[in-house]
């Protein structure tokens, strides 16, 4: 198929799921019993979408690009790093052509060799939003590698999920649904209609939303979409609507989220400014103009696609801070430090959505929805849409702005894996584990590995949607949350647990070390430390910490997921009640199960006989340029190393030890306490009592945040409703007083004086008068004509005299 | 009556409603249905109008999509010797808030069947309510202007006065004093304007733009404006003749002026090189300063931003749910309007000066209304703020004077790049018809509710969804579109005004970008208190029946406008961008030029300082 067939592709992908939300919106429970067929038809939307995601790769996609061994674990690591000096394929529909990626040409330096490649792009607009000048905001598309990829996994798991969820939310279906966390005033359980086709209404959406932010052409469609994903997840989060605290998790998930797109409309808006257009790729207009995207302003093919600021960045960041201070080569700073706001700023948003330090308090209480939608929104696909923007995102950070994601993805993965450690929640300790995965695949970006990052992104994807999916089947069997409530489980329903235990081992890392062989996660979490390893042998000094956190959260990781598997599988039952009642899930169920536990093994391999792998299709997306090593300007000591340079042997042999010995250690303590039971849980916790309760209370975040913002807000609120009325209005009641005051005064002063006086003289002077007349009125009729006569002569010759006096 | 000449089509647009009213004086007591009805059929007999100039051969006039000017101009004299004229017409600025109009009046107006009370009046004030909010947006008079806009004043406070809730004479009379303040400071500017206008500096081509004369377009022979400019000079029109009296005067101390009331030609001459309008009148600031400010107070106490806004949450809450739409679809659009017809194009020089104070208003009022909605335990009050913090984007978004003069062109060189101004003032007009929609749209669904359970606490809610599921669907969808949801109608205009703003001023873009996270707070948070929850535990829980079909009536279109509009922008943008792009760039052409001369001014004062110096 040839390659300009790919935007329709994907756009069938993209938009049949928004045909089904439609459909099931107008017709909801009319479709089939109960709204039955709703789920049928959400299924066969997402399916549509898979088939065409898989088409697009393997039809239209791979043909025509076809891989080159970018080596992962090859041996071309000298390969990696000066700056290509070749221009960003594509644009417009037509003539992509695509060559991909392997000529290596030599440079003068051993390790700087150029690497050439082509990376091909198609970039258009559909429509646009607005239009004023050069300026045009556009609903449009960008497809790469990285788009392909992506679009081939949300909607590989999105199916899985939607398939799960025919059996997972198999109780929706009943009339009355009972909820029983939910008690109404007569002390009953709620009783309300069952809203299965509401749950499938709002995948799709979610579906639609998360293709359309995968697929968007510039950074202002991402924000739609990424508002959209937004609102779906609050949806689905609240989706127990008469569950306080399902609503309170909702909005808390959507207002972090809006916290963290305030900063990205910071970013945006400076890049709006300064550069003047929000599209990735380059366009080619109908009349044969070009119009450069945002990667080729900033990374131009006459700087080698180094990042450099062009003039009119460097302009409006001189009127921005007022400064002309000067770098070392003469130059002015000022369009570096913009080009610093705009990324952190963009990261900001990033950093809500991918639930990032500080912002990462709303993912585990995100938790309130049905598992399903944890395992697709929440761990698989919508969290790591912050990532992939990142990714996406990339050829625009500058070193300085790398350093922040870096710092904080090593802060959040630390914080979430230590407080996973104590958590008692099925769920919860997933979505601190969520958290700390995420802060691995930020740091792995943040340190130069692009490739790595977004590795460790689809790997964990699979594995954690089947970690959730896995959970969902326990609780779905022992209804509860409650991992001191289970123990044993593996006799119960023994798919669950070995799947279960397939994502552990994939989610750390296990492998056969300094071997091409392991689960998904080994491929993508040895890339992400052996990254990690490089950038603090090339920086040094503090540094080094960037390399030791996620090593010990390695150990951590390994400690934690193994807790879980032997408190929920192992040992012996701690509810009888509950392990009785368990079963395992229906075959609807754990198909999807055994499909993702596929993945979760072998996501990370190379297909054998072939170049197909998903490290070789994301080095086939690597933005021109990044591949080279960078370094500050605004913090001259800092150096981002190629990320080919951490393909080095020794680089590989100790970064691969260091990650296994680390797993081993966690994995060897969590069999200690939990499965051999030889150090009791309780005493380490009386031991450790301080670090227990702030890990227990989860840092005390939400308690901080409620004390230092929600309160103070709220306060704030509450002033101002009062100004309005104690002094905007009372000023406003004072001059209306004033006013009738000044009225009354008036009154008296003048009415009653002047115009009443006058009044009043004027009745004093007509009683005179009257008096004068009544002395006249004698009741003689003679007399009155007389007065009569003499009155109407006066008043003629009164008239005649002006008329004589006017006219002559 | 021919349909096809403007001045009759446009006539009835604006009087169909009053001869409504006429009609419905006439009807007999008792007949409250007929009246209702009758009421409606003029309503929509006048947005059947209002859509058949978008429709080509419907037999009326047309309007042209992408057509930047006035269109269908015409005038006639009123009352020639003030120079006082009939006259209207139509661009994309006015028509769009024409048909909003027209549209919610029909909505306002279906909304108003629970009206039990008075209702022969209530219709008769309602359909002059709705001739004075069109009036309004179509007359180019100012005279004209300021009658329609007291003719719109009356009617609402009776409406508020008569109909309203428990504290509507406070509300009623509140809201009377706060325009008519308005209003007087308007006369005030538009007196000191007229004195100050003279017709006759303008040339024939101003002239003829401003509707002074009209130009024969159709026709075998088009005239030219030249031979059109003759003909009117020839003609016994009584202006003409006083214009050609004045023009022949040749001492020009003894040369009077020809005063005109014509916005259009008042904006041109705003615009003149030597503006009548630039003399220093008091405390060394020019008629145009005074009258800008004048003007803009009265405008903005309508939109209302703080701190002159107090008058918005008190008459909401008073008043009935279908005066609660108008009043927030439609009249507070005139404030936005009135800024962005009158107060720049005729005051250029002032508003350029005042530009920062316009925009920091709009920013105040956004994050004052925003914390204020945060506060509110009355649903209709906290939906009341919302407006002054969503409309807050509107003066923003007009104010943004961004020129982009720190784009380095050429060589280094500034150059006059308006086009981040023209998206603010987009964004500021989308938001006017997106707020239209999605404001009328909550207050009608707080209306619903409080037609059951005749309370608005939002404390006593919860639980509505179980209770009404369709209403309390499309009532989270309209929430959203106020929340600014993309997809829906409030994003487009918000991102529109906070993306442009940063060209402007850094400070007041960073805080109007903060104001999504307070939106977001109180939308969602209300959401939560009324409509999610396991049950409603208020009074009257009884009453909580499904929506009716009248209902769904309203809330439909509602709910597919702001849909529509979210999803595909140029569907408003046609017919709005080309005549605000033409506002925008006449403005920035009239700031180099003013730029230029202040900067030749100021180097001469440079250079004679510096000759001081040197001697």
């Amino acid at each position: 198929m040839d390659a300009s067939a790919l935007p329709t592709l994907l756009a069938i992908a993209w938009l049949t799921p928004l045909a089904s939300f439609t459909v099931i919106v107008l017709l909801g429970k009319s479709l089939g019993p109960h709204g039955k067929y709703a789920g049928y038809i959400s299924v066969g939307a997402i399916l549509v979408s898979t088939v065409m995601s898989l088409v697009a790769l393997f039809g239209a996609w791979l043909p025509n690009h076809p891989l080159a061994d970018a080596s992962h674990h090859g041996a071309s690591y000298e390969a990696g790093a000066h700056g290509s000096s070749s221009p960003n394929a594509h644009s417009g529909d037509s003539h992509a052509d695509g060559r991909a990626a392997d000529a290596h040409a030599a440079d003068a330096h051993a390790a700087d060799e150029a690497h050439e490649s082509e990376k091909p792009a198609y970039y258009g607009d559909w429509y646009a939003l607005g239009q004023w000048g050069k300026l045009k905001l556009t609903i449009g598309y960008y497809i790469d590698a990285l788009t392909v990829t992506m679009f081939s996994m949300v909607s590989l798991i999105a199916a899985c999920v939607h398939v799960y969820a025919l059996g997972y939310m198999h109780d929706e279906l009943h009339d009355p649904y009972v909820d029983h966390e939910v008690h109404v005033h007569d002390g009953g359980h709620l009783h309300r209609p069952g809203r299965f086709h509401r749950f499938f209404q709002y995948l799709s959406l979610f579906s639609f939303s998360m293709l359309g932010l995968v697929i968007a052409g510039n950074v202002a469609m991402v924000f739609v979409f990424w508002e959209l994903v937004g609102i779906c997840s609050y949806f689905l989060i609240g989706f127990y609507i008469e569950r306080q605290s399902a609503s309170n998790a909702a909005n808390k998930a959507f207002i972090t989220n809006r916290v963290g797109d305030f900063g990205m409309l910071i970013g945006m808006m400076a890049l709006w400014a300064s550069l003047g257009t929000f599209a990735f790729g380059d366009l080619t207009t109908p009349d044969g103009q070009t119009e450069l995207g945002i990667f080729s302003r900033l990374r131009t093919a006459e700087n080698d696609h180094r990042l450099v600021p062009p003039p009119e960045m460097v302009a409006e960041g001189e009127r921005t801070f007022a400064s002309t201070e000067t770098t070392g080569d003469g130059g002015s700073n000022a369009g570096h430090w913009l080009l610093f706001i705009a990324g952190v700023g963009i990261f900001c948003g990033c950093v809500g959505k991918s639930a990032q330090f500080p912002l990462h308090v709303w993912l585990p209480d995100a938790m309130e929805g049905p598992t399903p939608v944890s395992a697709l929104v929440h761990s698989a696909t919508m969290v790591a849409a912050g990532v992939y923007l990142v990714g996406r995102f990339y050829p625009a950070f500058s070193p300085e702005a790398l350093l922040v994601i870096a710092v904080v993805g090593c802060i959040t993965l630390t914080i979430a894996a230590t407080i996973a450690i104590t958590a008692v929640d099925i769920k919860r300790v997933l979505a601190y584990s969520t958290v700390s995965q995420l802060g691995y695949m930020m740091l792995s970006l943040g340190l130069g590995g692009w490739a790595a990052g977004l590795f460790h992104l689809v790997t964990h994807a699979f594995f954690k949607s089947l970690l959730f999916l896995c959970s969902g089947s326990v609780i779905h069997a022992v209804h509860s949350n409650d991992m001191r409530e289970m123990g044993g489980l593996r006799r119960k329903m023994p798919i669950t647990a070995y799947t279960m235990l397939v994502g552990c081992l994939a989610i750390i890392g296990a492998g056969i070390p300094l071997t091409a062989f392991g689960l998904s996660g080994y491929y993508s979490k040895d890339a992400i430390v052996e990254q990690a390893w490089s950038f603090a042998e090339t920086n040094k000094g503090a540094y080094w910490l960037l390399l030791a956190m996620p090593v010990v959260g390695a150990a951590m990781t390994a400690f934690y997921m193994f807790r879980l598997w032997y408190m929920t599988f192992a040992g012996k039952p701690r509810n009888h009640h509950r392990y009785d009642h368990a079963h395992e899930s229906p075959a609807v169920m754990t198909r999807p199960l055994l499909l993702l536990a596929f993945f979760a093994i072998a996501v990370g391999w190379t297909v054998p006989l072939t170049n197909l792998s998903v490290t070789n299709l994301l080095h086939q997306a690597e933005p021109a340029g990044i591949a080279a090593t960078s370094h500050g300007v605004l913090l001259p000591s800092l150096t981002v190393p190629a990320e080919a340079l951490s393909h080095a042997p020794e680089i590989k042999f100790k970064a691969g030890l260091a990650a296994f010995g680390a797993a081993m250690t966690g994995l060897l303590a969590a069999t200690v306490i939990y499965l051999w039971n030889t150090l009791n849980p309780a005493e380490i916790r009386q031991t450790f009592q301080p670090v227990y309760r702030l890990l227990w209370n989860k840092w005390y975040f939400d308690e901080l945040y409620s004390a230092a913002l929600i309160r103070p807000t709220m306060a704030l609120g509450r002033r101002i409703a009062a100004f309005d009325r104690a002094v905007i209005d009372e000023l406003i009641h004072g001059l209306a007083w004033l006013s009738r005051g000044v009225s009354k005064v008036f009154g008296v002063l003048f009415d009653q004086t002047v115009v009443d006086g006058t009044v009043n003289t004027f009745a004093d002077w007509t009683w005179d008068f009257g008096l004068l007349l009544r002395r006249l009125q004698t009741g003689s009729v003679r007399q009155y004509v007389l007065f009569i006569v003499a009155g109407t002569l006066v008043l003629f010759v009164a008239v005649s005299t002006v008329q004589w006096l006017a006219y002559s | 009556m021919n349909l096809s000449d403007p001045i009759a089509y446009l006539s009835l647009m604006v009087f169909l409603p009053a001869l409504g009213a006429l009609v419905l004086a006439f009807f007999p007591r008792g007949r409250e249905d007929a009246i209702k009805f009758t009421a409606l059929g003029f309503t929509i007999f006048t947005f059947m109008l209002t859509l058949g100039m978008l429709m080509e051969d419907a037999g009326g006039v047309n309007f042209e999509a992408g057509a930047a000017e006035m269109q269908n101009l015409f005038s006639a004299a009123w009352i020639p010797s003030f120079g006082i004229q009939y006259l209207m017409g139509l661009d994309g600025i006015s028509f769009p808030l024409v048909v909003l109009t027209a549209f919610l009046s029909v909505l306002a107006m279906v909304a108003s069947w629970p009206i039990t009370k008075h209702v022969k009046a209530y219709c008769i004030l309602f359909l002059l309510l709705e001739t004075g909010m069109i009036g309004v947006f179509m007359a180019l008079d100012f005279f004209l202007f300021y009658v329609f806009w007291e003719v719109m004043l009356l009617p609402m406070y009776f409406l508020i006065g008569v109909w309203g809730g428990p504290r509507k004479e406070y509300a009623a009379i509140k809201f009377f004093l706060y325009t008519l303040v308005g209003s007087v400071l308007m006369l005030i500017a538009i007196l000191m304007l007229y004195f100050n206008s003279d017709l006759t500096l303008l040339n024939s081509q101003q002239l003829a733009d401003a509707g002074i004369f009209a130009v024969a377009a159709e026709g075998g022979n088009p005239q030219t404006v030249e031979q059109a400019y003759q003909a009117w000079l020839a003609s016994d029109d009584d202006t003409a003749r006083r214009f050609q009296e004045i023009q022949a005067e040749t001492n020009p101390a003894r040369r009077r002026q020809l005063h005109t009331f014509n916005i259009l030609a008042l904006q041109q001459m705003g615009q003149l090189e030597n503006s009548p309008f630039s003399q220093n009148v008091w405390l060394g600031r020019s008629i145009q300063w005074w009258a800008f400010l004048l003007l803009l107070i009265g405008f903005i106490i309508k939109v209302p931003s703080v701190p002159l806004h107090t008058w918005l949450p008190d008459a909401h809450v008073e008043a009935p749910t279908p005066i609660s739409m108008i009043l927030a679809g439609v009249l507070l659009k005139m404030g936005g309007y009135g800024i962005i017809r009158i107060c720049y194009p005729i005051c250029p020089a002032a508003a350029y000066e005042l530009a920062y104070v316009v925009c920091g208003i709009g920013v105040v009022s956004m994050v004052w209304g925003a914390f204020a909605a945060l506060a509110q335990n009355d649903f209709k009050r906290m939906v009341a703020y919302s407006s002054v913090s969503h409309m807050g984007y509107v003066v923003l978004g007009l104010g943004v004077w961004s020129l982009g003069m720190w784009t380095a062109g050429p060589g280094g060189s500034a150059t006059y790049n308006a086009d981040y101004w023209k998206m603010g003032v987009t964004g500021a007009m989308y938001q006017m018809i997106a707020h239209g929609i999605s404001s009328a749209g909550m207050f009608f669904c707080v209306g619903v509710l409080y037609d059951r359970v005749h309370h608005r606490n939002l404390n006593e809610f919860g639980g509505i969804f179980g209770r009404m599921p369709v209403y309390a669907g499309m009532a989270v969808a309209i929430f959203f579109a106020g929340l600014g949801l993309p997809g829906l109608c409030g994003f487009i205009g918000e991102v529109f005004v906070v993306l442009s703003v940063w060209k402007y001023s850094q400070l007041l873009a960073v805080v109007s970008a903060a104001v999504v996270i307070l939106t977001a707070g109180y939308i969602l948070w209300a959401i939560q208190r009324v409509y999610l929850g396991a049950e409603y535990r208020g009074p009257h829980g009884e009453a909580l029946t499904p929506m009716t079909v009248r209902e769904m009536a309203v809330a439909i279109p509602l709910v597919v406008f702001a849909i529509v509009f979210g999803v595909y922008p140029p569907s408003l943008l046609n017919y709005m961008q080309p005549s605000i792009d033409r506002q925008v760039e006449t403005l920035a052409a009239w700031t180099e030029r003013y730029d230029a001369d202040r900067e030749a001014l100021q180097n001469t004062l440079n250079n004679d300082q510096e000759q001081v110096a040197a001697k």
